[in-house]
């Protein structure tokens, strides 16, 4: 009897994975979302300014009036702990220092985890801070707790990852997805030839920049370069052993048809890196992706990885300082169309409450020396 | 009776655990309320109340788990498993809400249920037994979501995670609720009983006659409702679903219920403790916070409270004895 | 007399079949024919250096499995164990970075494992604090504590000196598979042929009777939650060699993964039953398993789904074979 029962659950367990097989080879790349896509045009060239949005975002209430006087402020980024926000948590200090009258922190779960977020930012709401920059876990989930800050008073600026428009007053947006999918997509085949196959290592499927990241890809490359071909993309979470692991897998079970891997996460891109070395396949197999300096430098000597885009995270964070700066002291407003971010000048408004950053970085051989995060 | 004179023994002070801890409660409240006045502000408590009745709920049928000496480490992937099922048997298999709510419920309930039958049926020692459906549970969750949130619920069903009944927010009052229910159930009725004996000799318990697997096979049950209604919570209140939501709530649960005073072993132990435990981690994860300590040391406080409250209990207790 | 001395030969050359039945054996059976069937749908599975990547990935699995076995064997569990790797393996390359000769940066987190694990052993066998209590709490100090200190700053210039897998033995064995073969032997080896060894089951089995025999059960606890933290530490290395980077940050979930090793190696949590052996086989078959549900396509929203049903019919399997034996069984 109880033979059965065991195998009738393996049998049933099997099939299930098998059926679901089937239900997601339909063409769509995994790990991409279902938002519509907008990419953008094919070949070299800035993109066309967008028209111009309504200001969509949400304003605080009632909040004290402390233009020019001394703010504390919080970040709560995704999770502590990786390149990436150590990064961008050196760009919010270093603009604290340079503005003077801002008392700023970093604080946030060690785990990307959104109830963890939630609740570091629901306890600065009780502690009076008067700004909070944060990267979501989860646009929608986030939204109810910066709405209450909103509502207590607080201002509350996005960077890297958003909530829903309607949550925040404005959002720092490093570069438009579809202008990341183009840099990528174009970087790739550049490397391995308009007809090359290629896998893709993300973190999870459910962690919202990658999603919209790989969707737009989809897009972009079947309007562009059709004829590439996307392989498999598989999960590695933030874990740098299971990314290795993970991309190693795909070397191997591809073999000779696959020619290159996007690394979706500053962590995916490494271990891919590592794999490809490890495999012996360094200028066979290219590598792709987002990542930060210090942790490609390796690679990037060794020829294995011709060029890691990415955008600048220490003046995302810094950005994200000065919009708050200007934000506090009545120097940005909803309906301007841009903002003076200190050394980066000015920056632009899109997409109705975004703040652009500006074109994807490109760090390669010759400029990554000059780079420590 | 004694020949030894009353006044040479140690004078009987009833020390229980539970009054141990509520007293290191207390003491800690108060310090925390002096480092900081946002503290102890009704709003300040309220809203923790709020935060912490997702894993108070799963805390409660802990209790009675581990008051029988087995454990369930698959209560968080539960709550993500339910959470899942909400939003997908709304969305896509487009039941009416209300029946989607109680489909999740059923669905955690049943999902207890197979706990329950591999620990008693098979034989599985609890710990493996939800270790390994831990993973399926997770598993079914993310494979079910195909990595799709749910989003867009009607106004009232985010009454029960964000509103308020005269100032009280929701979720407590079911908390509220539901700890008395529980304690109630451990402490005066045969069922509680029956947990108790379990844990502390089964085979006993077994030769007396008592229904030693069915009361089992209702505390894993119970285990996994509850996890579904603590999913119900969690989705009103952060108004979506995601396959990864409960990630850690079991080691959240274990850690108030063993700092409650229950023992691993089974046999002993309270609600009353277990809700103790419950606070006293909330409010000094929030205490700290909001005295400026950040996230990584507040985790590290809470380990050595958590070791060092359990060595001040077992050696009060070995005093006693 | 004849009619009692019948039995009594038959079990104490207990029949082929069932000497054969252990869960080991099983296990091996399923590593070998798993890799028949995926080989047969994707022939790329079965190249040599793809079977070598699955145990070279998945080796500091193997190793901290030994020491995980070894205290589950005595009946009690350790879930901070992924939280210690990630301090050891950060303190190892920063060591390395710091100049430190490499000798030491490869013996710093042996010696801090042996340090931090002992100190719960003797938490849990002197003060009888439960074993999962002590490590929770210190899974979260060690979680918390690697933060507070490193800031999560990851490790980056490790010099090349460090990287253990470069090492190969006999020019053709990687080292790390060296030592996840040389540690399980040596360890199976001693808790089969040495009295210290063999006190680990006994101590799990029943430790009163333990006792009586002149088996102390605290100090034995003791010993095995020092070992446990060496191979901790061995594992930490071989963590941290493995790639250019360390993250300093806890690997999320290796603690349930190395109790799912052991537990499915045929390792029990009631106490004095399971070898190393199987749970070095057992973290191969996962690493497999991980690794062969990629190459058959299964669809990757399935596969924690699929790991799961997996890890459940074999923990059941085992059991319901467990059961069967002692049924029939005089030994």
């Amino acid at each position: 009897m109880r033979k059965y029962l065991l195998t009738t659950t393996a049998v049933t367990a099997f099939a299930f994975a098998m059926w679901a097989t089937g239900a997601s080879a339909a063409g769509k790349w995994d790990g991409g979302d279902d938002l519509p896509t907008n990419p953008l045009e094919c070949g070299a060239g800035a993109p066309a300014p967008a028209a111009p949005m309504k200001y969509d975002g949400a304003q605080p209430t009632n909040p004290p009036n402390l233009a020019g006087k001394e703010i504390t402020v919080v970040d709560v980024p995704k999770l502590i702990g990786i390149g990436y926000f150590n990064a961008t948590s050196k760009g919010i200090a270093d603009a604290a220092k340079e503005l003077g009258n801002v008392k700023a922190k970093t604080d946030g779960p060690t785990e990307a985890k959104i109830d963890e977020q939630i609740k570091f930012i629901d306890n600065y709401i009780t502690s009076g801070v008067n700004g909070i920059l944060f990267a979501a876990n989860d646009p929608v989930a986030i939204a109810p707790v910066l709405k209450k800050a909103l509502s207590n008073g607080i201002h509350v600026i996005g960077y890297d990852a958003n909530s829903t428009p309607d949550a925040r007053e404005w959002f720092v947006n490093q570069s438009p997805f579809n202008g990341i999918a183009k840099a990528m997509m174009d970087a790739m085949a550049k490397e391995i030839g308009e007809d090359g196959a290629f896998g893709i290592v993300t973190s999870t499927f459910t962690t919202p920049n990658q999603a919209r990241w790989i969707a737009e890809m989809q897009t972009y490359a079947a309007k562009c370069h059709p004829k590439m071909q996307w392989l498999e993309t598989v999960e590695a979470q933030e874990d740098n052993v299971l990314s290795f692991n993970q991309a190693t897998t795909l070397i191997n079970k591809y073999g000779d048809k696959l020619k290159g891997l996007f690394g979706m996460t500053s962590v995916a891109t490494p271990a891919s890196a590592e794999a490809v070395t490890k495999a012996k396949l360094c200028g066979k197999v290219a590598v792709v992706g987002l990542a930060t300096p210090n942790a490609m430098k390796p690679y990037v000597h060794a020829d294995c990885v011709k060029s890691v885009v990415l955008w600048n995270p220490i003046d995302l964070g810094y950005a994200a300082m000065y919009v708050m700066r200007a934000v506090v002291d009545g120097k940005l407003k909803p309906g301007d169309a841009s903002v003076e971010a200190g050394k980066l000048g000015k920056l632009n408004v899109i997409n109705g409450s975004e703040i652009l950053l500006g074109p994807p970085f490109i760090y390669d051989k010759g400029n990554i020396d000059k780079f420590d995060f | 009776m004694s020949a030894v004179p009353t006044s040479a023994r140690a004078p009987r002070i009833i020390v229980r655990h539970e009054i141990i801890l509520a007293a290191i409660l207390v003491v800690a409240l108060i310090g925390l309320g002096r480092l900081n006045d946002r503290f102890l502000t009704v709003d300040n408590l309220l809203n923790q109340g709020r935060l912490m009745t997702e894993v108070g709920l799963i805390a409660l049928p802990m209790t009675f788990v581990i008051v029988t000496g087995g454990i369930d480490v698959s209560v968080g992937a539960m709550v993500g498993l339910c959470a899942i099922v909400l939003g997908y048997s709304w969305k896509n298999l487009g039941f009416p809400l209300p029946l989607a709510i109680v489909f999740s419920l059923g669905v955690g309930a049943a999902a207890g249920l197979a706990n329950g039958l591999l620990i008693t049926r098979v034989r599985v020692p609890p710990i493996i037994t939800t270790i390994a459906t831990l993973t399926l549970f997770r598993g079914l969750a993310e494979g079910i979501s195909q990595a799709h949130s749910v989003r867009g619920y009607p106004e009232w069903f985010y009454f029960l995670g964000q509103g308020a009944v005269f100032g009280v927010p929701t979720q407590l009052l079911i908390l509220l609720v539901a700890i008395v229910v529980f304690g109630v159930a451990l402490d005066r009725t045969s069922f509680g009983r029956t947990l108790y004996a379990i844990g502390s000799n089964e085979t006993a318990a077994r030769f007396s006659a008592l229904p030693v697997d069915r009361i089992k096979l209702a505390a894993y049950a119970l285990s996994g409702l509850m996890s579904g209604l603590s999913a119900f919570v969690l989705v009103s209140r952060v108004t979506t679903t995601r396959s990864d939501m409960g990630m850690g709530y079991e080691l959240d649960a274990i850690a108030a219920v063993v700092l409650g005073g229950t023992s691993i072993f089974g046999g002993s132990g309270t609600i009353w403790g277990t809700v103790i435990g419950l606070v006293m981690i909330q409010l000094l994860k929030n205490g700290l916070a909001l005295t400026g300590v950040k996230g990584d040391a507040t985790i590290v406080v809470i380990g050595v409270v958590l070791i060092a409250s359990v060595l001040i209990a077992s050696s009060l207790q070995r005093r006693r004895e | 007399m004849s009619a009692i001395a019948l039995p009594r030969a038959a079990a104490a050359r207990a029949p082929l079949w069932r000497r054969v039945s252990s869960q080991e054996t099983l296990l091996a059976a399923a590593i070998i024919g798993l890799a028949v069937v995926v080989g047969l749908i994707n022939p790329r599975f079965l190249a040599a250096n793809n079977l070598a990547d699955i145990l070279l990935g998945n080796a500091y699995i193997a190793v901290a499995a030994i020491g995980m076995s070894m205290v589950i064997i005595t009946g009690n569990i350790d879930i901070s164990v992924g939280a210690l790797i990630g301090v050891l393996a950060t303190v190892s390359g920063s060591l390395a970075v710091a100049g430190a000769p490499i000798a030491v940066t490869w013996l710093a987190p042996l010696v801090l494992g042996v340090a931090v694990m002992g100190l719960q052993g003797v938490v849990v066998a002197y003060l009888g604090i439960p074993a999962i209590v002590v490590t929770l709490g210190m899974l979260s100090i060690l979680r918390g504590g690697l933060i507070s200190v490193t800031g999560g700053k990851w490790i980056t210039d490790l010099p090349d000196a460090f990287h253990l897998y470069d090492i190969e033995i006999f020019g053709v064995i990687p080292m790390p598979v060296a030592i996840m073969a040389g540690a399980t032997i040596l360890a199976a080896a001693w808790m089969r042929w040495w009295p210290r060894g063999r006190a680990i089951y006994a101590t799990g089995g029943n430790a009163e009777a333990a006792r009586l025999c002149g088996v102390s059960p605290r100090r034995t606890l003791v010993l095995v939650f020092l070992l446990h933290g060496f191979f901790a530490g061995v594992a930490a290395l071989l963590f941290a060699t493995e790639l250019r980077v360390i993250q300093s940050t806890t690997p999320s979930g290796l603690e349930f993964t190395v109790i799912t090793a052991s537990v499915v190696g045929g390792v029990s949590i009631l106490g004095g039953v399971g070898t190393v052996v199987g749970s070095t086989l057992a973290a191969i078959l996962i690493a497999e398993i991980t690794s062969a549900l990629v190459f058959i396509n299964v669809s990757p929203f399935w596969t924690h789904a699929v790991q799961g049903a997996l890890i459940l019919a074999t923990v059941i399997a085992d059991i319901v074979r467990r059961r069967r034996r002692l049924a029939g069984d005089v030994r």
